[in-house]
């Protein structure tokens, strides 16, 4: 059976600025791109060990983020800090359950998806797990696609700041959960980039070669 | 189109004779690193990698013209949205506004300096910083003497691209606007029209950029340029 050629194993690598094919001589480690200028690698530098640090940092911080106030709305002088899910259900109890299902969406249920997507996309490069290669790739672009969304609340954080401010009467004050909640979504955003998809493809490639192997080893003993 | 392609091919062929094998390979996909052959779009469509499913390569018809266009109207866009306020919330004859950066420098106010910087970035620098980038890429890879540049600014873009969060603030103001409006008064300024305008033009910017049609058009000046070819050159 004829396996498609893929780059690395004919000596190629691909440029990650701008796709150009390089050849590469043996024995060289890195280059730098002859069009665009970039460091070109065979596969990202430390890949997996990048990704995995951002991860877990992420999944750390994200303990501070929920915990901790995110804003709070000082009307008439008094006024609840409130966290990113007690703001959502405040808005699921004032009827915007629209606007609360969208504030979930971005802000709840994004970033444990994308950590719990980059657990599982370093798991089976990690440990060869077996498994479709395009269901691994369609994981690692839903996180990759998700990943900005969950700025959305920083950001509507930050119009109300500085639109109701009228001292005594309203105010809008951001809360120490928030920078927490920044550093997550960069975070993460920074391991999505990290991670190589191309290591996905690499242990199917090693997969197939050790079944091929086996299948002609058993067809000899046969004969 | 083949023609436009043949730089990158150009290289390997000098290269080749050391391996000994015909050249053959054009390009390798990003994401899964399959070997293709035939590796460009015609004009018009798009190249889906038929291992992976990845877009490897969309050749917009008019690309560069259009991007061009696109990024001079996208910075002219950002001075209005920038200046002018977004929203006004009003309570009890009291008002604020809100424009661009004026949330930003509350927040920086308050002492949340990183979050500050975060907002100020994805929703104010990114943009800009995108649209200038494409209007130079644009304008100035018509100039054998401006290859250099270009190639940087090229690179930039490509980091810089998914920084630019134009679409994601824009939910924000939605809602903030909701979810303020039984607490005061919320109204719609002259701003937040131009925000939206450059929001369209920016993803249109983004999709009729094709980094491949620069890169042979950058490749056909200097080759023009060597070659003391003033047709190719210009």
């Amino acid at each position: 059976m004829n396996r498609p050629a893929r780059a690395l194993s004919q000596g190629f690598w691909t440029c990650l600025g701008c796709r150009l094919l390089v050849k590469v001589p043996r024995n060289v480690s890195s280059c730098l791109c002859p069009r665009c200028g970039a460091h070109v690698h065979g596969r990202v530098d430390g890949s997996i060990m990048l990704t995995w640090a951002l991860t877990i940092t992420g999944a750390l911080l994200l303990i501070p983020a929920n915990i901790l106030p995110v804003m709070t709305v000082i009307y008439l002088g008094s006024g609840e800090p409130s966290t990113i899910v007690g703001g959502t259900l405040e808005l699921y109890h004032n009827g915007l359950w629209g606007i609360a299902l969208i504030v979930f969406v971005a802000s709840v249920a994004v970033p444990v998806m994308k950590l719990v997507g980059l657990v599982i996309l370093c798991l089976i490069v990690q440990l060869r797990l077996e498994v479709s290669p395009r269901q691994a790739m369609r994981i690692y672009r839903v996180v990759n696609a998700i990943g900005r969304w969950s700025l959305l609340d920083l950001f509507m954080i930050s119009i109300l700041v500085a639109l109701v401010d009228m001292g005594a009467i309203a105010e809008v004050a951001a809360g120490a959960g928030s920078t927490a909640f920044a550093t997550v979504v960069v975070v993460t955003m920074f391991a999505v980039q990290a991670f190589d998809p191309r290591l996905i493809w690499d242990v199917y490639e090693e997969k197939m070669a050790a079944d091929v192997k086996n299948n002609n080893a058993q067809g000899e003993e046969r004969v | 189109m083949e023609q436009d392609s043949g730089q990158d091919t150009e290289q390997h062929r000098q290269r080749e004779p050391q391996s000994g094998r015909p050249h053959l390979w054009k390009r390798a996909c990003h994401q899964c690193d399959l070997l293709l052959t035939r590796a460009h779009a015609p004009v018009g469509q798009r190249l889906i990698c038929p291992c992976c499913g990845a877009t490897l390569h969309r050749n917009m018809e008019r690309s560069v013209a259009h991007t061009a266009a696109l990024s001079l109207s996208g910075l002219l866009l950002f001075i209005p949205s920038a200046t002018l306020p977004l929203l006004e919330f009003s309570l009890f004859s009291f008002g604020a506004e809100n424009t661009l950066l004026n949330g930003v420098r509350a927040l920086f106010a308050s002492g949340y300096v990183w979050l500050a910087s975060i907002v100020l970035f994805c929703s104010v620098l990114a943009p800009l910083g995108k649209f200038l980038l494409l209007a130079f890429i644009s304008w100035g890879s018509g100039w054998a003497s401006m290859a250099k540049p270009v190639a940087r600014a090229l690179r930039w873009y490509h980091h810089l691209q998914e920084w630019g969060m134009l679409d994601v603030y824009m939910l924000g103001i939605l809602v903030a606007l909701v979810k303020m409006s039984d607490l005061g008064k919320m109204t719609v300024e002259p701003g937040l029209y131009c925000f939206v305008a450059m929001m369209v033009i920016s993803s249109a910017a983004t999709v009729s950029f094709d980094a491949e049609t620069v890169w042979a058009r950058l490749a056909r000046r200097t080759a023009g340029k060597k070659n003391g070819d003033p047709e190719a050159a210009q």
